[in-house]
């Protein structure tokens, strides 16, 4: 995937503030499909509210109010996300985000998968079984869950339930994912499967992802996006990541 | 230092559970030694057959299944008028309301969640004053202006445990219905209220408890020593908590004075009863919720 390719996601002069404090500060970036894009910066520097502003999640938080434009691309078409292109529902759906904690719900793993299929979509019966089926395939979680798919999802170990996670936005056939911090909670085996997963599912979607593990945003990033106080302060493409001392240096100014 | 008073606290903490578990068992084995003798056919229906009573064939005189008929009346029409309103005053509450909005209406659910139970019937006996005077000139007190009142008494249990439950919810489960795509209305009705219904349960508890034991509500709104089981919602009723009362103030021979105890008894055990049915039926809707 080149540069010349268009961008799934354009983001230009995306400035947020809550009750009048600004957290982003006229964030220009643009998201490839095939391309992991990791966000890093310090605690406070405005990471999640940029990934919550590209699917409109801040909206959920009292006195929120963004400015600039998030122009979106799919299937031929595109506009922008905060100018009434598609519906609400459909942009967050069309822009599916994992969080830094996997956020199962306390139901049966099936129903954690088909409630939102059958909620914002209205699929029953086989199609719902086959999505279902597919999207668990697809993070590997099928062959560990076929059996006991009416087992409470929480009975599940934390990278299962993150791989379950994913699977459910999956389902929902996305053309971007925002991770926040998706393996902040999990062990060093877990970590490196949710990795794999993460460089085979980047051919077909769009990634942003929030990293605080340096080690990893070497292994995952294709390009780095350096936040400090709500502005993007600097990328670094693949190059800069091999070169080690650069990399480092850099890192240790951002943390 | 630091030591000794973390085991002085812990010493206080296990006292207070202790004392608690001791002061309800004493309760329970006082209220159990006095009442069980008590308990018959009886103490139920008098000198009146059992099924023709059952049945409303022959008035009762002297039993209390009036009184329980008449207190089930009320727990289920406070029930009905309470609780549905409650819950959605408290997602509204939780979900919707904006600062200001928030902040008169939580200073008003304060000023209902602190009025006395008596001011509460002055209130319904007021009212029917009221509708006598203007709209409706054979307005009286009766089950369901009590029940109505008791509703009122007993809707900011409601109201404050369903807005907490929702408002406990952590922010990551809080904001997954809508990153998955789900509309406010959808994440409220299909994650949030499954997630929040052990808190609204407690809430409906509370209340239907409440419901059942009130005496001076109904004391102004329409309870009566003896009216038989009410043919219809304007009818004057019995209820045990009021019989408890009538029969504790002014019993006239010692085995009144039992049946009063017995009484008693009987709207633990119903209470008991009606706080099972309500986690039984929790437990159901939870089972569904979860796997459907």
């Amino acid at each position: 995937m080149t540069e010349r390719a268009a961008p799934i996601v354009e983001v230009s002069d995306l400035t947020v503030s809550f009750s009048g404090k600004p957290v982003l500060d006229a964030v220009t970036l643009s998201l490839w499909t095939g391309r992991i894009t990791v966000l890093v910066g310090s605690s406070g520097s405005g990471k999640t509210t940029l990934l919550r502003a590209i699917n409109r999640l801040n909206e959920c938080f009292p006195h929120c109010r963004t400015e600039g434009a998030v122009r979106l691309k799919l299937e031929g078409r595109s506009g922008d996300i905060y100018k009434d292109f598609l519906p609400l529902p459909e942009v967050r759906r069309r822009v599916g985000m994992v969080f830094q904690t996997p956020a199962v719900l306390p139901f049966s793993i099936l129903k954690n998968l088909t409630l939102p299929l059958r909620v914002t979509l209205g699929i029953w019966g086989n199609v719902l079984s086959d999505r279902v089926e597919r999207a668990l395939q697809e993070v590997s979680l099928w062959d560990e869950v076929k059996d006991r798919l009416q087992d409470a999802a929480t009975t599940l170990s934390g990278g299962q339930q993150q791989r379950l996670c994913l699977a459910r936005i999956l389902a929902l056939e996305p053309r971007v994912l925002l991770l926040d911090e998706p393996t902040a909670s999990l062990d060093f085996r877990t970590t490196h499967k949710i990795e794999e997963l993460l460089a085979r599912l980047k051919e077909r979607y769009a990634i942003l992802a929030v990293s605080h593990s340096l080690s990893q945003v070497r292994r995952l990033a294709d390009r780095v996006l350096v936040l400090r106080e709500g502005r993007i302060a600097q990328e670094l493409d693949p190059q800069h990541l091999q070169d080690t001392h650069a990399f480092q240096a850099l890192l240790d100014e951002v943390f | 230092m630091q030591k000794t008073l973390d085991r002085l606290l812990t010493c206080l903490a296990w006292l207070s559970g202790g004392g608690t578990l001791l002061a309800v068992s004493l309760l329970l084995v006082f209220l159990a030694s006095h009442g069980m003798p008590g308990i018959d056919a009886a103490l139920f229906f008098g000198d009146t057959p059992w099924l023709d009573a059952l049945l409303a064939r022959k008035p009762i005189f002297g039993g209390i299944w009036p009184a329980l008929v008449g207190t089930f009346s009320l727990v289920f029409l406070a029930s009905v008028f309470s609780i549905p309103l409650g819950i959605a005053s408290g997602i509204y509450l939780a979900e919707y309301a904006s600062d200001h909005r928030h902040s008169l209406l939580d200073f008003m659910v304060d000023l209902l969640s602190g009025t006395p139970s008596i001011v509460m019937g002055l209130f319904g006996f007021t009212a029917i004053l009221a509708l006598r005077k203007t709209f409706l000139p054979g307005a009286r007190t009766g089950l369901l202006l009590a029940g109505l009142c008791i509703g009122l008494l007993v809707l900011p249990y409601v109201i404050r445990t369903t807005e907490s439950a929702l408002e406990g919810i952590p922010d990551h489960l809080r904001l997954l219905g809508p990153s998955l795509g789900l509309t406010r209305w959808q994440n409220i009705n299909k994650v949030l209220l499954p997630l929040a219904g052990r808190g609204i349960l407690s809430g409906a508890i509370l209340a239907v408890g409440r419901a059942a034991e009130d005496t001076a509500v109904i004391l102004l709104t329409g309870v009566v020593a003896h009216a038989g089981i009410p043919g219809s919602l304007a009818d004057k009723f019995e209820a045990l908590p009021f019989r408890i009362y009538y029969l504790a103030a002014e019993h006239r021979s010692p085995q009144e004075l039992e049946q009063g105890f017995a009484t008693a008894l009987v709207l633990l055990l119903l209470t008991g009863l009606l706080f099972l049915a309500a986690v039984l039926l929790q437990r159901s809707v939870e089972r569904r919720w979860k796997t459907r």
